[in-house]
């Protein structure tokens, strides 16, 4: 019945409503892909700090089986993961993730990469450091397929066990007794977890708003047709039916191809650098019950949507056929936009960050609501200022449909949003690496200086690296490499000086210096993933609803153009369109995000956040310029009609 | 002659339908024809080829002498905008736009201020019965007033030749009857001619003289009786001294007397305001 006649509608809609259908089939797959990838991102931090738990040891109150430490050594321009391990006596512990046994006390097992590197590299330089490893570490027990892990066997009163370590708790972990080596997820992972949580926020609304164009774009074909059916009489629920069954069957294929893209691309994604390497491609997809849900949460938000787009239609069988002015967008809109920013300043980087991310969506779905409103009186203020066609055109059509001109910009406005929050945030960057020739530093225990540097001074001399080794204040002994040693001389230093002083790691001040560079440049790659992917969201919804305003219009533009309009005149009013609310609305969003960006503001404003910004600005003009220009082809063939039909 | 536009020849195919099959037409200063015939007998394809909205792959179109189915499209495009008014059977105006503005855009396509625009299509709307309407949207109109709305967008750039294919499709007889009244006389009162595509022998009995399409060829031309319309209360319009040809009444399906009584709302003649100029 019901079903039977949708299908025919799908099938009659002619070549146009079969390019309306297809458009929205291809919408839905790219947001279907898109949010995947967002939805997966988080599953794909969630798994890493899983796997890493290991490694950050809860203290056991009683019944430890084990002691565990950890710190970090450095070979080339790359950080090592090093955990020693000590079983206490009496029944053996259970291994670490990624290890047959554990380890017994002399053992090394290193991760296939560092394993790989040692063998590449000079012993001298690198395996000297870690004697005759026992085996390779399964991926169970890494970050990344990429990482440099070495898991060292100690005795439980090995120096190495015992020793005091460094206090910043970035560089080590002192020695901890254990009652398992489950742990528990670092710090420094879940703050990964969270941000990649405010990054998927940050994605998702662009795309809900995208999903909502694209089911419209099916309604839009559609809506003329089915008030005509209202009016010879369907039922409002019939009407309600057929379409959200046709939104519906073309969003549930909409997903699944978009499932297949997303699943084609993760090798891809897998590239993308984040803690320091790339990921295993098993972390990038989401469970299949999550899968599940988006293949069924998808068909049904393109179904409300396609249901909110019809709301007039059913309401009034002559709402659409008579194009009525719709009733004025209410102010309580720009009202809730303003009390959500109201709040901002409320927020603090040390508010829970549940409520910043619920204050961030909030913000974010306010700018959504009162775009529209803003939209209908830039529409305003364009007509009553138009001088030519062009201008009059386009402000008549924003005051007439603000919010489809909204979804044809909101997008990028949103993108703006994401860019202004963003450049604000993005840490300066750090002053790379030290002046003058590198030195290593390195603390002995207290009151034993003289003698480890005298020891240092030995080593170094035996591995033919030469340095000069001095006391500094605090215990700390420097060892300052002679001349301008290439990065080979420094790691066969390293090598050489290695568990001089036991527990600690001798390392240069770029070592030092190596997470904030990490954490930077990764902030660095998740602003730019965020950029991109709300990007192509804008401009692919901004390029579907040119298309679909075209469609939808193709009658009048024809017989414009047959009464004598310049083609130019419909292209540029098409244009002024979109460009005078693009420009206000994103210049707008730029500055809301900014401004919701400033409680959290670590220092100032810096050159990259700028760069960033300045880039997403012309990148955004310069996308929507070119989609919108990709419906010129429609335009013309759409006006080459001798004979325009209403179809 | 005094013949404003005259067709020579004209052939057109499409694929192996025939549309045209070698059409002359001539249509002279102020005179009103209707072109009429069967379903797919090639009137609205008569009508593209001599609007220069299609090129015709046989044949000569002449503007004033001017030959212009060889024009680029850009150029029948201003000829369009600027010689030509057109009424289409419904859905040329712009929903988003006040009827004063629809009015006034072929006007500001052409250059002129918009205020001045808006001021010259205004003009319009009295002569055209409708009073008060300049501000409603197209959406806000009956189809008739909307109709109205087209003919004075079709004549506010002062055309040489307004157009219109089945201008009253769409509209119940008796609205019909008096939107093609207004149409004729207000094209007549601006000196222009007229070219309707119409299946209605009531409306084209508004016009000069009928002529006849069948399968892609014209029939015998028929001047209409002398006198425009002899019942209409517009006889007496500003038109009735318009240049026709009197003559049996051959092929023409018109009512030998005259035409059913038909109330006239508003019922006065259209003076469409007449500056004598031509854009
Ligand atoms: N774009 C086109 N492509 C193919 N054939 C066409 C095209 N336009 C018209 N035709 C054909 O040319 C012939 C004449 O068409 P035209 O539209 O001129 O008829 P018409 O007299 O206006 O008919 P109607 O009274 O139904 O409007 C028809 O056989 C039609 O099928
Ligand atoms: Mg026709």
């Amino acid at each position: 019945m019901n079903l039977d006649l949708t299908w025919r509608l799908l099938k009659g809609g002619g070549r146009r409503g079969l390019l309306g259908t297809w458009l929205t089939l291809g919408a839905v797959a790219v947001a279907t892909a898109l949010l995947l990838f967002a939805v997966a991102a988080n599953f794909a931090f969630g798994a890493r700090a899983e796997r890493t738990a290991w490694r950050n040891p809860v203290p056991a109150a009683s019944g430890a089986v084990a002691v565990e430490a950890s710190r970090y050594d450095f070979v080339r321009d790359r950080a090592i993961t090093v955990i020693d391990l000590a079983a206490l006596p009496g029944e053996s512990p259970a291994p670490p993730p990624g290890l047959p046994r554990f380890p017994a006390p002399g053992e090394v097992w290193l991760s296939p990469a560092l394993a790989a590197l040692a063998r590449e590299l000079p012993a001298g330089e690198l395996a000297d450091r870690y004697p005759g490893p026992e085996g390779v570490l399964g991926d169970a027990a890494l970050v990344h397929p990429g990482e440099l892990v070495a898991v060292v066997g100690h005795a439980p009163d090995a120096p190495a066990m015992t020793a005091q370590r460094s206090e910043d708790w970035i560089i080590a972990k002192p020695p901890v007794k254990v009652a398992s080596l489950a742990g528990e997820p670092s710090e420094d992972a879940e703050a990964y977890q969270v941000l990649s949580a405010i990054a998927s926020v940050l994605m998702v609304v662009p795309l809900l708003v995208f999903g909502g164009a694209a089911a419209r774009l099916t309604v839009a074909r559609r809506d003329q047709r089915l008030a005509a059916l209202r009016l010879v009489g369907a039922t409002p629920g019939q009407v309600v039916a057929m379409t959200v069954a046709e939104a519906v069957i073309v969003a549930l294929a909409g997903a699944l191809v978009g499932t297949a893209v997303f699943a084609l691309c993760v090798p891809l994604l897998a590239g993308i650098q984040m803690q320091g390497g790339p990921w295993f491609a098993g972390d990038l997809f989401p469970p299949p019950l999550v899968l599940a849900g988006v293949l069924v949460a998808v068909p049904l938000l393109v179904g409300l949507s396609a249901v909110a787009g019809l709301r007039r239609v059913v309401v009034s069988p002559l709402g659409v056929a008579k194009r009525e002015t719709p009733p004025a967008m209410r102010f309580v809109r720009v009202l809730a936009l303003i009390a959500v920013l109201a709040a901002f300043p409320m927020l603090s980087q040390n508010t829970s960050v549940t409520v910043v991310v619920v204050a961030l969506a909030l913000a974010f779905l306010c700018v959504n609501l009162a775009g529209p409103w803003v939209v209908g009186v830039i529409g305003r203020i364009t007509a009553a200022s138009a001088r030519g066609p062009a201008r009059l055109l386009a402000g008549r059509r924003l005051v007439d449909d603000p919010r489809s001109a909204w979804r044809t910009v909101s997008g990028v406005a949103l993108t703006g949003f994401v860019a202004g929050f963003l450049g604000l945030l993005s840490p300066a960057a750090f002053d790379e690496g030290a002046a003058g020739p590198p030195a290593l530093r390195v603390t002995a225990p207290a009151g034993q200086a003289e003698e480890v540097a005298g020891r240092a001074r030995e080593r170094l001399g035996a591995a033919d690296v030469q340095a000069t080794v001095k006391t500094a204040a605090n215990g700390v002994v420097v060892a300052t490499l002679h001349g301008t040693p290439g990065v080979a001389a420094l790691d066969r230093a390293r090598t050489a000086l290695a568990g001089l002083v036991p527990g600690r790691t001798p390392t240069t001040k770029t070592d030092d210096q190596r997470f904030g560079i990490e954490v930077l440049a990764d902030v660095r790659v998740g602003t730019i993933v965020v950029l991109s992917v709300s990007f192509l969201v804008a401009i692919a919804s901004s390029g579907i609803t040119a298309t679909s305003s075209v469609l939808d219009r193709r009658q009048t533009y024809a017989l414009l153009r047959l009464a004598g309009t310049p083609l130019e005149t419909l292209d540029r009013a098409r244009r002024a369109e979109t460009l005078i609310p693009l420009a206000v609305m994103g210049g707008g969003a730029i500055l809301v995000g900014a401004f919701c960006a400033i409680p959290f503001m670590i220092g100032g404003v810096n050159a990259v956040g700028m760069a960033t910004l300045g880039g997403c600005v012309v990148l955004g003009f310069a996308g929507v310029i070119g989609a919108g220009a990709l419906s010129r082809p429609l335009l013309r063939a759409v006006t080459a009609d001798p004979a325009p039909r209403p179809d | 002659m005094n013949d404003v536009l005259v067709g020579r020849a004209l052939a057109k195919r499409f694929g192996q339908t025939v549309a045209l099959g070698g059409v002359d037409i001539a249509v002279r200063a102020g005179e009103a024809v209707a072109i009429m015939g069967p379903s797919g007998s090639g009137k609205s394809t008569l009508l593209h080829c001599l609007a220069g909205i299609m090129k015709p792959d046989g044949g000569e179109v002449h503007l004033l002498g001017r030959r212009i189915d060889a024009m680029g499209e850009r150029k029948r495009s201003a000829l369009r905008r600027t010689r030509f008014g057109f009424v289409f059977q419904f859905g040329q105006l712009l929903p988003e736009l006040p009827a004063e503005e629809n009015v006034a855009l072929p006007l500001m396509l052409g250059g002129v201020p918009r205020a001045q625009a808006v001021r010259r299509a205004r003009e319009w709307f009295a002569p055209l019965g409708l009073h008060s309407m300049e501000a409603r949207r197209p959406g806000e109109l009956s189809g008739g007033q909307a109709q109205r709305v087209a003919i004075a967008r079709a004549l506010v750039s002062r055309p040489a030749v307004v157009f219109a294919d089945e201008p009253t499709g769409a509209l119940d007889q008796q609205t019909g009857q008096e939107t093609m009244r207004l149409l004729v006389e207000a094209t007549k009162h601006n000196d222009a001619s007229l070219i309707v595509v119409t299946h209605d022998p009531n409306v084209a009995a508004w016009c000069d003289r009928t002529v006849e399409v069948r399968d892609g060829h014209l029939l015998a031309g028929a001047p209409h009786p002398a006198g425009p319309h002899p019942a209409g209360p517009h006889a007496a319009g500003p038109h009735a001294a318009g240049p026709h040809a009197a003559g049996p009444h051959a092929a023409g399906p018109h009512p030998a007397g005259p035409h059913p009584a038909r109330p006239h709302p508003g019922g006065e003649a259209v003076h469409g305001p007449k500056d004598g100029t031509r854009a």
